[in-house]
């Protein structure tokens, strides 16, 4: 009780000190600038959505300002970041109705579309935090403060029955939420905040082609098209932070730290170790291509998919012939590659209208190419490259149920919106010496820490079946629905790592939205980091709890 | 000085006591009126006279007694009649369907035991008489609405208000919808899509956080066989399968729900059916424009043009003893057949939840007068003409128990989809990209 009590102050006093620091003469005219803009913000109601400039050009897009407050179990507060989201987004019509430009007849085209959406961020609390402005250096580029991206260039072509969409753009396949499967295509950016923000903001755009050719009906099949896309040189991979100075760096399940030792015949050394990019460069030849056919066969939606690319997760292959040790420091060479792989996909869902009112979705999937850590002690059979690096194949299937449920008890004017899913992911190709996630620690000698010395573990041994289960619910309320409270469950029961979010939107007006969202992180029992990144990998200790509590206002238009 | 207080304290409370009592008076003059049983009481009474009515008058809260209480659904007086109300009078109008409505019907087709109507493929009213001693009369009436000329075919803009009271916008919503109907009677417009009734997109504008929001459904000819549906959320960037069967909750905040749409969106043989005889009514069937709002909390037609018509009243009663209402009762428009009102009763106390009342236009009178544009696009209003149907111009949703409203306006053009063109518009792949 006294605890709680003494926590609650804490995070109390650390807000004032926030509001203490921005008011700082200094700080204090541009803050009331802000205020004015925000004031302002609030008073706007109904800006129009989409203006339009002329009959040709759309102009759409969002100002979004937020605040994340990490608060490790509870016990403590501290801002880990203030970003500011400018994004733009317009569309150019440049031939309609068989016509370029208002002139120019374009045959077979019936319609074309340009599309542009940039983006600019600023994340302030590298300059309302002391603590962060001097972490970084001006070698560090700022990493992480600002932002400034064409998120996505693409122009649209519509000649019946084939259209294609040509530029930087997403592509998403698949049935499932929040976890990946089949959606493979564009590479994600967890550098900043991991997978929680909306994946359309996260996903990295790639140049490529896509083109749809449109069947219809035919034999048992109808609405039935075929999609193909081309992705001609443009490979990245999945984007992480390993810097434990940024607030998402992923530094595995220990401490926030990285390995800078290696004990060596039970010596602890220091280690020196030397990355080489070996990923797909910019050749014809690192292409990566997919197709699926999608149709209806009786009243069940499904596609058949395959693509064959780069895995977007990138392996580690130690390079042992150059490692050597040399006045007290281990040096070591490690490539970073991501391997060839094929993925081929089934999905299929059913909307069940008779007995149980729900949408069922399936989604099931072969993947090889999975770059997979070997335990350094791996036998030479095992690992004949002594590389600590292998490639496994991978199959996932996920169900999942969706339906709009009455709990009149909890909403009597509108339904709940209920989603779950099971995924289960399992390794056709599995090594006991396959492992996971791994650890960091504190140096030690003669069983005493070691000041600024970290060595990194890894005993994460993988399991050849991996499970989480997903629930979600949603719905609004208020007269006209302005209030939307959700609620997100992620469950991993073999390691009982759990992650949970409640979010609430609330429209203030058509045009401003104040969001809120707590995030916690637990498990239930054990120390298993579980293969997800769920539960106790962020949540195990107070230094790596990451509960968050959210708070954004955003201006749309 | 102690009686003077006194009479002070005495005025004040008397003053207070009777301020409270006009506050309230309103509200249990509205529950008064707003039951199911007064309703049907209502439409018992019979038509009055309004003969002496001409076209051009102005009806007010003067002619509260001789025409509108006889002339508005009881139920619906708490919103419809207000102190500065201002209603142009337009004698009946006549609106034929185009003169080959219903020749192209193919006539092998039944109603069956439950109501149903079985292997009708449009192209003219299945059911042209109404009987009233038909123990069908009531599903007859519905199928008739189901069927109607004009019923789609179009590009649809729209504007949605959701207001509270007194007028406070909550949210305005833009979106378009355009629909095609697929079975015309002895063809239909794809060929090869025989089993599909009518295909609808509907794409979100505004606000930002909906807009690029797009649903795709089917209506097929089997009236067992549910919708298909489809919606493209841009967050997502992939198409989500709809659930058509749910048809009680709230849509998108608004106050109405799918069951609702044009009066009657649900499925005939999950109700009872009962026909409660013709019934004049005021109604905004061809209106001029699309009519401003009104009302101490602009949720109705103001200074818009109204005619009697004669309606047929329909009661319909969900079988489910989990579904929101007890009764519904749809006013449908003798000649030709679109919903004018609708009202539906709260199954806890039957006292009105929701009702809707329709906006309509003829599209022969675009000829004479053109409504307004939408305001984010512009179209060709003149293509309407020919085409010898009523056009959807908007309509007031109201929840009576929360209370709340709905108004849209819709900016109607009639459009013919080639079958090449229709085939590629209304397909799944247009539902897996969108704006963005």
């Amino acid at each position: 009780m006294v605890a709680a009590k003494v926590n609650k102050c804490r995070i109390v006093r650390y807000i004032i000190n926030l509001v203490a620091v921005n008011l700082e003469p200094k700080k204090l005219k541009r803050n009331l600038c802000l205020i004015a803009v925000f004031v302002s913000l609030f008073k706007l109601t109904h800006l129009h959505a989409i203006v339009s400039l002329g009959d040709s050009v759309e102009l759409e897009g969002t100002l979004k300002f937020q605040n994340i407050l990490r608060t490790p179990k509870f016990r403590d507060a501290e801002a880990i970041m203030q970003r500011n989201t400018a994004q733009l987004e317009s569309k150019y019509y440049f031939l309609k109705d068989r016509e370029a430009f208002g002139r120019f007849n374009s045959g077979p085209i019936e319609e074309a579309t340009l599309t542009v959406i940039g983006r600019g961020v600023y994340d302030s609390i590298y300059d309302v935090r002391g603590s962060y402005a001097d972490s970084f250096t001006k070698e560090d580029n700022k990493y992480g403060r600002t932002e400034a991206s064409l998120r996505e260039a693409f122009v649209d072509i519509v000649l019946p029955p084939f259209s294609l969409r040509l530029g930087r753009q997403q592509v998403v396949w698949g049935e499932t939420d929040g976890f990946r499967a089949l959606d493979v295509i564009n590479p994600l950016d967890l550098s900043w905040h991991w997978s929680r923000e909306s994946w359309e903001d996260i996903r990295i755009p790639l140049w490529m082609a896509r083109g749809i050719y449109d069947i219809g009906k035919f034999k048992w099949f109808d609405e039935s098209f075929i999609e193909a896309i081309w992705i001609p040189t443009d490979f990245r991979p999945n984007r992480i932070s390993t810097d434990p100075r940024n607030p998402w760096a992923f530094t595995g399940n220990g401490l926030p730290e990285t390995a800078n030792a290696i004990y060596k015949d039970g010596e602890l050394l220091d280690l020196d170790v030397e990355f080489r990019n070996r990923r797909p460069n910019k050749k014809w030849t690192n292409g990566q291509a997919g197709a699926r056919f999608k149709a209806i066969w009786g009243d069940i939606d499904f596609s058949l998919n395959y693509f064959y690319g780069f895995s977007a997760d990138t392996g580690v292959k130690v390079q042992n012939s150059l490692t050597k040790t040399s006045d007290g420091i281990h040096y070591m060479v490690k490539d970073l590659v991501n391997p060839r792989t094929h993925v081929l996909g089934l999905t299929a869902n059913y909307s069940e209208e008779r007995f149980t009112q729900s949408v069922l979705r399936m989604e099931a999937t072969f993947t090889t190419g999975i770059p997979v850590k070997f335990d350094s002690e791996v036998p030479i059979s095992v690992d004949p490259d002594q590389d600590q690096f292998d490639t496994a194949r991978r199959t996932v299937l996920m169900l999942a149920v969706d339906r709009p449920t009455w709990i009149k008890s909890l909403n009597k004017h509108r339904t709940i919106f209920l989603s779950s899913q099971v995924f289960w992911r399992h390794y056709l190709d599995y090594s006991k010496y396959y492992r996971g996630i791994s650890t960091v620690k504190h140096g030690m000698v003669a069983g005493e820490k070691v000041g600024g010395k970290y060595v990194s573990f890894n005993t994460d041994r993988i399991d050849r079946d991996e499970f989480v289960i997903t629930f979600s619910a949603s719905t609004s309320y208020g007269p006209a629905g302005l209030i939307k409270p959700t609620f997100i469950m992620a469950l991993d029961p073999r390691s009982t790592g759990a992650y949970n979010k409640f979010a609430v939107d609330y429209f203030w007006s058509d045009n401003v939205l104040l969001r809120f969202q707590q995030s916690i992180y637990w498990r239930a029992a054990n120390h298993d980091p579980g293969p997800w990144a769920l539960g106790d990998i962020w949540g195990h200790t107070t230094s790596n709890s990451r509960h968050e509590t959210d708070l954004s206002l955003i201006l749309q238009f | 000085m102690i009686s003077k207080f006194s009479h002070e304290c005495h005025c004040r409370i008397a003053f207070t006591l009777s301020l409270v009592l006009y506050i309230l008076a309103p509200a249990a003059y509205a529950a008064e009126n707003q039951s199911y049983a007064e309703l049907v009481s209502w439409i018992k009474a019979g038509s009055p006279d309004t003969s002496s009515l001409t076209t051009g008058q102005r009806l007010t809260i003067n002619d509260r007694e001789q025409y509108l209480e006889g002339l508005i659904p009881i139920s619906a007086w708490e919103y419809y009649i207000f102190n500065d109300m201002d209603m142009e009078f337009a004698e009946r109008g006549s609106y034929p369907p185009s003169s080959d409505w219903g020749v192209r019907m193919d006539q092998d087709y039944s109603i069956d035991e439950r109501g149903v109507l079985i292997d009708f493929t449009g192209g003219g009213f299945p059911f042209p008489d109404i009987n009233e001693d038909d123990p069908f009369a009531g599903q007859k009436v519905i199928w008739n609405m189901l069927w109607r000329p004009g019923n789609v075919d179009y590009d649809m803009p729209m504007t949605t208000w959701l207001r509270s009271e007194g007028g406070k916008l909550d949210r305005k919503l833009e979106f378009t919808s355009v629909a095609s109907t697929y079975a015309r009677g002895d063809h239909c417009l794809v060929e090869g899509y025989e089993e599909v009734k009518s295909k609808r997109v509907m794409e979100f504008r505004s606000p930002r956080d909906m807009a690029g929001a797009k649903d795709m459904s089917i209506t097929y000819v089997d009236h067992d066989r549910e919708n298909s549906g489809w919606m493209y959320i841009p967050s997502q960037r992939k198409p989500r399968r709809t659930l058509a069967s749910e048809r009680t909750s709230e849509l998108m905040g608004m106050d109405m729900i799918r069951e609702d749409i044009n009066g009657f969106g649900g499925k005939v043989y999950e109700n009872k059916w009962t026909y409660l005889g013709k019934r004049d009514v005021l109604a905004t069937i061809n209106v001029r424009d699309n009519p401003e709002s009104g009302g101490p909390h602009l949720w109705v037609p103001h200074k818009a043009r109204w005619e009697v018509r004669e309606a047929h009243a329909v009661l319909i009663e969900p079988r489910s003893e989990t579904h929101p209402y007890s009764y519904k009762i749809v006013f449908v428009d003798v000649e030709t057949n679109w919903t004018l009102w609708m009202f539906a009763f709260d199954r806890q106390d039957d006292q009105l939840l929701r009702m809707n009342q329709h906006y309509l236009k003829y599209s022969e009178s675009y000829a004479t007068e053109m409504p307004q544009q939408a305001p984010y696009v512009k179209q060709d209003f003149s293509d309407n003409i020919g085409h010898f149907v009523m056009l959807h111009l908007g309509e007031s949703d109201i929840n009576a128990k929360k209370p709340h409203a709905t108004i849209t306006h819709c900016y109607v053009r009639k459009r013919d989809f080639s079958p090449a063109r229709a085939k590629q518009f209304y397909s799944l792949r247009n539902m897996i990209s969108g704006r963005r």
